[in-house]
Order: C-alpha cells, then structure tokens, then sequence
C-alpha cells in the first residue's frame, strides 16, 4: 500500500484555481521531492496533505485513511509547514518537544532526547526557543516532526534557513528515515540535492503536475538532426519514446535509440549526431516549466 | 483534554493584553480611591472600602473589562496563527474541535480571573477607608451609594461577590463571540473590532423595543439590577453557548 496517495487533489479560491487534479503517491522508504517555481502551488499542496487546508475536490489519504476526514490519519504523519518552524518562543526546546510528544502521543520521555541528539541540538535542548538562530529552530522542527517515528514525513522547504552543515544534516536524514521505511514528501527549490537520493520529482507548474521524473532509471539520449521540430514531432508520435523535448541545438529523449534513429531515417531526416547523455535534472526541470 | 486545557490556561496568561489587562484591572481602583473628583462625578464621598470596590466594578463594566475580555479571547487564537505555532498544533491527530473547545474555557475563565484581579486590588486601595461596617451603601443594593441605613461588612462582602459573578457571566458572551470572530477571520485585530462593532450595532437596536428583551447589550449591566437575572441569566448562557457552537463549526472547515 501507498503510504501517501493524492487522488485528484484541488483547491480553488473563489474562482482562481490554485492546485488542479494533482494525482501522485509515495510508497514507504520513498523521497518524493516537489519542484517547481513560486506560486505553482507546492505551499498550497503541502497544506493540502498534512490536513491544514480542505480541497475543492479530490482527496489526500495517509496509509489508506483520508487526512481531511479522519484527524487521527495525522498520528502517522511527521511535518514541518513553515520555514523556519513555529514554536512557543517563551518554552525551552525540550518544552516545546514535551508539549508535541503529549500532542503527539509519544509517552517515553527519552525519545524527547534522542529527537534532539539526532538533529544535534541537545546543547541548546534547555534554552528558550526564542534564543535559538533560524536554523536551530528549522531543525528543532524537523526533531519535533520525527518524534513520534512517523510513517509519513512531509516537509515544506526543510533546508530553508540553514547552513551547509545544517543543510547536510538534514539531508542525511532523510535519507536514514526513507531507509527505515519512511516515505517523504518535500518540496525544495534545490534540485541537486535532494537528486542525490529522491526517488521521484514532481514537477508543479500553474498548479498543475506537470511531470513526474523517476530518477536513477532515466536514461536520455540527445539528437542532432535537421530540422529540429519536424524529427520532434515524429519523435512525438512513435510508441517506443516516452518523451522528447528540445534543449538548445539538439532533441533530448528517453526511450529505444534504435527504433528512433530507424524512425528517423525512413522520414529521410539527416542525423549528425546521437548518443547517451547524463540525465541533468535541473536543466530537464527547467525546460518543462519553461514550456509548460 | 485537562493537559490541553492547562497548557491553554498557560499559554492565555503569557498574552501581553492578558497580562496588561490583569495590572491593569488590579491598579485602577487605586486611582479611584484617590480620585479628586468622585463627588463631582458621581455625587460620591466614600465612606468605606467596600465602595471602592463597587465603584472599580462600574467603571470597570462600562467599557474596559468587556474589551479587555474580548482581547484575550481574540489574541489566544490570533496570536497562534501569527507566531504559525496553530499550524504546528493542528498536524497531530488532535480534533480542531477540542483545541479550540479547550481555547474556549480558558476564555471563559479570563473574566473570572480578571474581575478576581479587579476585587482584590479594590480591597487593598479600599482598606484606608476601612473595610467594616457602615452607614451607606455598596452603589449595588438599595438606596445606592448613600444606601439605606447601617450595613454590615457580611451584607456589603455578599453583595459585591454576587455582583462580580453577575459580571464574570455577563463577559462570557462576550469571549465566545470574540473567539467565533477569530476563528472566522484568523486576526486579533479584526476579530476584537467585529465583536466590538457587534456590540455597538447591537446597542443601536434598542430602537427595536420588540427585540430589546432578547439582545446580548440588554444585560451588559446585569450586575448592577440582579432582578433582571431571571431572563437575563439563560439568555446569555445561551448566546454563549451559541457562539462557542458556531466557532467550532467555523474552524472545523477553517483553511490555515
């Protein structure tokens, strides 16, 4: 079973669509990572799935249980909605972990500590949160988040406000939770990061999901031919490519090189060039909005 | 819901306009027992402490404890969606429905605890004028202020601890409706001006006589005539229930 799965999920505010028919799920140990510019609607998806905003339509189910229906969905769920996080400024650390721990119906105090030893905040554990730099607090929200050994974590933005070290931290752990079985959602505006080690990217764009890249499999191949968008248009049409877009002087595809080149020639396009690039997310992410 | 309730209570007595408005409740009738120009005014020379509190009571009534009340009420919400910590609340599993239930009982408690700040801070600025017997009244009962003859300390204590309770009742609307506003408008700001509107539109409607019985504003003084508690009393039991109802029903469905 999916552990997070968005069927149709919309939102409008009065007449302005804001989100339209998003479909995607994660599977438990999945890193889905969303991209996309601003004002294409991840903030407003994020809302969506942690249950804080209600859809038009659709509907966002957490281990098969709606969010927005059944709160206590939210028992599986470990989230931070804002960078940086928002806690009592007058509470300690550790206070404001105690009161998410009661909240969150986590009854071992240790797990209090180890939430703090893992995102390296136990020096600071006794200091009132209001003392804390932005980056403290990013990360006391990410040990907050984690405290209850979630099954689902959803993250908005979570490297935002923090310094390389911070930034490495936080992805290390994701990468430790996803290996425990956990699934990720996280929406970041750092494309090469987080390729490391997600598994999926949605690309959002006009509040739409534009695509969904799979990364690790994908294997692109770029063409230099003439004209460029005749051979992309045939390119279009034949089964055996999943898809192609234009990238400066040249086509870039996935899918069988062969039948393509076969498919090409026939049309009696001259081909100068065609070989297996590197998949390059931030460029792909870029051409799909632009063209969006 | 006793921890989430407490934490609520916690969290209540850090807001700055709670806080202001305890010191506040608590200081002021040190001025009125120093005020120069209570005869003036009020055609009043006191003659006990005990006025001192009744006196604290009435001014206190006219305007500043039911804004007071309907500040705190709309900054307990206000203030959480302002810091973002509501957001951080409600991504536990824990029914929007007994977080604000929980928010609602401490705004109802603020009253209490604000005229309880009021009462005794009377007591103490009153204690020069003594706090016995006299010839006179509390401003509450018979006869007024120049009251009806000699009354015992026993009989002017019952009659200002009745009249505090009147009062505390008499704000309970007034939280829940603040509180309804901040759930409707996510806002300390807007929600303590829509409830003080609400009031003052309510107030112009004594024009209407047919609905002067029914209006919340009909009994902001029912403190000072306790025989109107007959009606009064169920009435503002029911528009703070209903208020309270109909802020949950509100942040029930509320996008954050």
């Amino acid at each position: 079973m999916e552990a997070l799965r968005l069927e149709g999920l919309s939102k409008r505010y009065g007449r302005k669509p804001i989100l339209v028919g998003i479909s995607l799920s994660v599977r438990p140990g999945e890193v889905y990572a969303l991209a996309g510019p601003n004002g294409s609607g991840k903030t407003t998806l994020i809302r969506l799935v942690t249950g804080l905003a209600f859809p038009t339509a659709g509907r966002a189910l957490l281990l098969g249980e709606d969010v927005h229906r059944n709160p206590q969905a939210r028992r599986h769920l470990g989230a931070v909605v804002e960078a940086p996080a928002a806690f009592y400024p007058y509470l300690t650390g550790r206070e404001n972990l105690k009161m998410r721990a009661y909240l969150a119906g986590v009854k071992e105090e240790s797990r209090i500590s180890e939430a703090l030893d893992r995102l390296k905040l136990l020096a600071v554990a006794d200091q009132k949160v209001g003392s804390y730099s932005l980056g403290q607090r990013q990360r006391l929200g990410l040990a907050a988040a984690i405290l209850h050994r979630p099954r689902v974590l959803v993250l908005d933005e979570p490297t935002s406000g923090l310094d390389p070290e911070g930034v490495e931290l936080v992805h290390s752990l994701l990468q430790e939770m996803a290996r425990e079985g956990v699934a990720v959602l996280l929406s970041t505006h750092h494309l090469e990061e987080v390729s490391r080690y997600a598994h999926k990217v949605g690309i959002l764009g006009a509040g739409r999901l534009l695509d969904e890249v799979v990364l690790g499999k994908k294997e692109v191949y770029r063409l230099e031919t003439e004209p460029l968008e005749g051979a992309l248009a045939l390119l279009k049409t034949l089964p055996q490519v999943a898809s192609a877009w234009i990238q400066g002087p040249a086509i870039l595809f996935e899918g069988n090189s062969e039948a393509a080149l076969q498919a090409l020639l026939r049309e009696g396009y001259r081909v100068k060039a065609l070989q297996l690039q590197g998949f390059d997310l931030r460029v792909y992410y870029q051409e799909r909005v632009k063209h969006a | 819901m006793l921890r989430l309730w407490l934490f609520e209570m916690y969290k209540l007595f850090r807001l700055r306009s709670v806080q202001l408005g305890l010191m506040a409740a608590f200081l002021l009738p040190f001025l009125w027992a120093l005020a120069p120009g209570l005869k003036e005014v009020y055609g009043l020379v006191l003659a006990s402490g005990w006025q001192v509190v009744s006196l604290s009571l009435m001014a206190g009534m006219e305007f500043l404890f039911p804004f007071l009340v309907v500040m705190a009420a709309s900054e307990s919400l206000g203030s959480e969606v302002a810091q973002g910590t509501l957001k951080s609340l409600l991504l536990h599993p824990l029914p929007r429905t007994r977080l604000i239930l929980a928010k609602l009982l401490s705004a109802l408690l603020y009253p209490f605890v604000l005229l309880g700040a009021s009462f005794l801070g009377s007591l103490l600025a009153g204690l020069p004028h003594g706090l016995g017997g006299f010839y006179g009244g509390t401003g509450l009962g018979q006869g007024g202020f120049a009251g009806v003859g000699f009354l015992s300390a026993q009989e002017a204590l019952g009659q200002l601890l009745s009249a505090h309770l009147l009062a505390g009742i008499v704000l309970l609307p007034l939280a829940a409706l603040a509180l309804l506003y901040a759930a409707a408008f996510l806002s300390t700001t807007a929600s303590a001006l829509a409830a003080v509107a609400t009031l003052l539109l309510m107030r112009l409607l004594v024009a209407f006589p047919a609905l002067t019985p029914f209006l919340l504003t009909t009994y902001l003084d029912l403190h000072l005539r306790p025989q109107a508690a007959g009606l009064g009393l169920p009435l503002l039991f029911i528009y703070t229930l209903g208020f309270a109802f109909l802020a949950a029903l509100v942040f029930e469905r509320k996008d954050l």
